[in-house]
């Protein structure tokens, strides 16, 4: 029987939490810091193939993607110009929004920039991408929505110190300018010319409320829609987790190879996948071994998302899953794709683990004589 | 009398405007709490309504995913497209190269056909020994050779625009690989691609027997 008091007051719980406060702020910062870092440590590593993976003159050239794209209508500025200069700016820019989303800086404008580097130029080369920035593609887009820097940021330094700066303003005002062109040149079309208008009016009513009017109830409802939009996004992350943990596990189950429990002894003979063919060599050596890992992957897989009901056991399956892909990363040369499934698996981490960690990397900090942003802003969020 | 009045009056003293607001939805007055309602209404309807297309279109095709087929495809294409059929449901059992060769005019106006070039062998040569492979050789070639026999059928023959897509794209590759390949005063022709696939040997701890032999897909020529 449920009882109708206690259901009532739970809601009110429950409202007052989703209304009140952006849930999971150490997760939703790992998340951050994360994948900006994976893109970014990616950026870095393909710098000198920059031109042949999203280069004008790559094998997949410019007037190849504009053909695709005339088709299947992908959101990339790199279509606004074929000039290799427009292209380095892309890139480079892609790099610093990642560099400066995994610091935490202005994070809400940094995140929309990444948003955009990452969908340029994935969908500029669409052939070119794994499973890995095809999860990235999505956590890019889902980062926009959430309140990642209210920890473990530069920002949440400064909101500690007090201070605002003219940097919003100014990365707005670049933003809309570049909105503004790309709507009225008709470079969007409807739907990201109405999410760009929605996030640049939001920013900037956020703004004026900040500034005239911080203790008004208007300013209070804008907290309280950033919270909604946070806990939606968050929501959407960790469902999406679970989707791609469920579909790779179910269709898993329908392979006569991971019934048989040989599935894994086939990648580890694929020149393509075998960086390391001694080590490959080795685990395709035993038949049980790779039993045991083929089963359990599956398992595994198919298992977490029901995990999730009980900490303990769900946590016992999160490290499981971290090993197996810092396993992959290796085994298969897959570090990329294995970086952003740890980026995803780590928004099911326990806060008191995430709060340690930060504990940690602080007190590494401070005894290099170094007390960096991540330090400080990590260990004022303690108490929250 | 007098004290419990005193408390009365001091109870009745309107709270001080600076008293900090109660956080969320409780710390706003009516009008403001039916906004605060109705968004939150809207987001979870959006969140949910994007889940539910997301899990229809990377679920297996069934009822209720065949019956909304536009709507799901309309709202996942292009940004939402996902795919996590990893190594399911059986993974890659064999290894596929894509081989090149050309016709070459000598300087002195000599027609000669190279022998054969493993590309695939030279990404997996790249590869090896790599903790950080690059997308340009794991990926590019592999994929681009699952692009064209995706927009192909057995006999070569492409399938509307992606089809045409995939073999100009295919031909830039290979035409990059060649770059400075020819020896003085020679020029490319001709080339040809072609994929040599092998099967995976069964494991050795296995009773089964694979065949291992390796079969060849050959394109036409394509003429520069």
């Amino acid at each position: 029987m449920v009882d109708p008091l206690r259901a009532r007051a739970a809601a009110e719980r429950g409202l007052a939490r989703v209304t009140g406060e952006a849930l999971g702020p150490y997760q939703s910062a790992v998340v951050r810091i994360g994948f900006a870092g994976t893109w970014l440590f990616f950026l870095l590593r393909e710098f000198p193939n920059r031109h042949e993976l999203y280069g004008p003159d790559g094998p997949w050239s410019w007037a190849l993607a504009k053909r695709l794209i005339a088709t299947n209508h992908a959101f990339t500025v790199l279509m606004w110009s074929d000039a290799t200069w427009w292209f380095e700016a892309v890139y480079v820019v892609s790099v610093l929004a990642s560099a400066l989303l995994v610091l935490g800086w202005r994070t809400r404008a940094t995140s929309v920039v990444f948003m955009v580097g990452v969908l340029s130029l994935q969908n500029r080369s669409v052939f070119m991408g794994d499973g890995g920035d095809n999860v990235i593609h999505l956590m890019a887009v889902y980062l926009v929505l959430t309140r990642c820097a209210q920890v473990w940021s530069l920002d949440a330094r400064r909101t500690e110190r007090g201070g605002a700066g003219p940097a919003g303003p100014v990365l707005w005002g670049v933003l809309g300018a570049v909105f503004g062109y790309g709507a009225l040149a008709g470079r969007f079309d409807a739907l990201w010319a109405a999410a760009f208008g929605a996030l640049w009016v939001g920013a900037g009513v956020w703004w004026l409320a900040g500034r005239y009017a911080p203790e008004g109830e208007g300013r209070a409802l804008l907290d309280v829609l950033a919270n909604l939009l946070h806990n939606a996004g968050m929501l959407v992350i960790m469902a999406e987790v679970c989707l791609i943990y469920a579909t790779a596990g179910w269709y898993k189950i329908q392979g006569s190879r991971w019934q048989d429990g040989t599935a894994l002894y086939y990648p580890l003979g694929l020149d393509y996948f075998t960086p390391w063919p001694g080590l490959s060599a080795l685990l395709a050596g035993s038949g049980t071994v790779v039993m045991l890992l083929t089963y359990g992957t599956v398992a595994v897989q198919v298992a977490f998302p029901f995990t999730l009901f009980n900490r303990r056991i769900k946590n016992a399956l999160l490290a499981v899953m971290m090993l197996e892909h810092l396993g992959i990363a290796v085994v298969l040369g897959l570090p990329f794709f294995s970086m952003a499934m740890i980026a995803a698996d780590a928004v099911f981490l326990p806060t008191g683990f995430l709060v340690w960690l930060g504990a940690r990397v602080a007190l590494v900090r401070v005894r290099r004589g170094r007390t960096g942003p991540v330090a400080v802003a990590g260990a004022g969020a303690v108490g929250r | 009398m007098d004290s419990n009045e005193g408390k009365l009056a001091e109870r009745a003293v309107p709270l001080p405007v600076t008293a900090p607001r109660a956080a969320g939805i409780a710390g706003l007055s009516t009008p403001y709490r039916v906004l605060a309602a109705v968004a939150l209404g809207a987001i979870a309807v959006a969140a949910c309504a994007h889940l539910a297309l997301v899990f229809l279109h990377v679920a297996p095709s069934n009822t209720v995913s065949k019956r909304h087929a536009a709507t799901v495809d309309s709202w996942i294409y292009p940004e939402f497209e996902q795919n996590w059929k990893l190594f399911a449901p059986n993974p890659l059992q064999q290894n596929i190269a894509v081989q090149v060769r050309a016709q070459l005019r000598t300087a002195g106006g000599e027609l000669t056909t190279s022998d054969w070039r493993d590309l695939s062998a030279e990404d997996g040569a790249a590869i090896r020994h790599d903790l950080l492979p690059s997308h340009t050789r794991q990926n590019e070639l592999r994929r681009a050779w699952d692009f064209f026999t995706g927009s192909h059928d057995d006999d070569n023959k492409p399938n509307g625009e992606r089809g045409a897509l995939s073999e100009a794209y295919l031909r830039r590759i290979a035409l990059d690989r060649l770059a400075g390949w020819q020896r003085g005063g020679e020029r490319i022709v001709r080339i040809q691609l072609r994929s040599a696939t092998t099967a995976v040997a069964a494991p050795k701890w296995s009773a089964e027997r694979t065949d291992t032999q390796t079969y060849y897909r050959e394109l036409p020529w394509w003429t520069l």
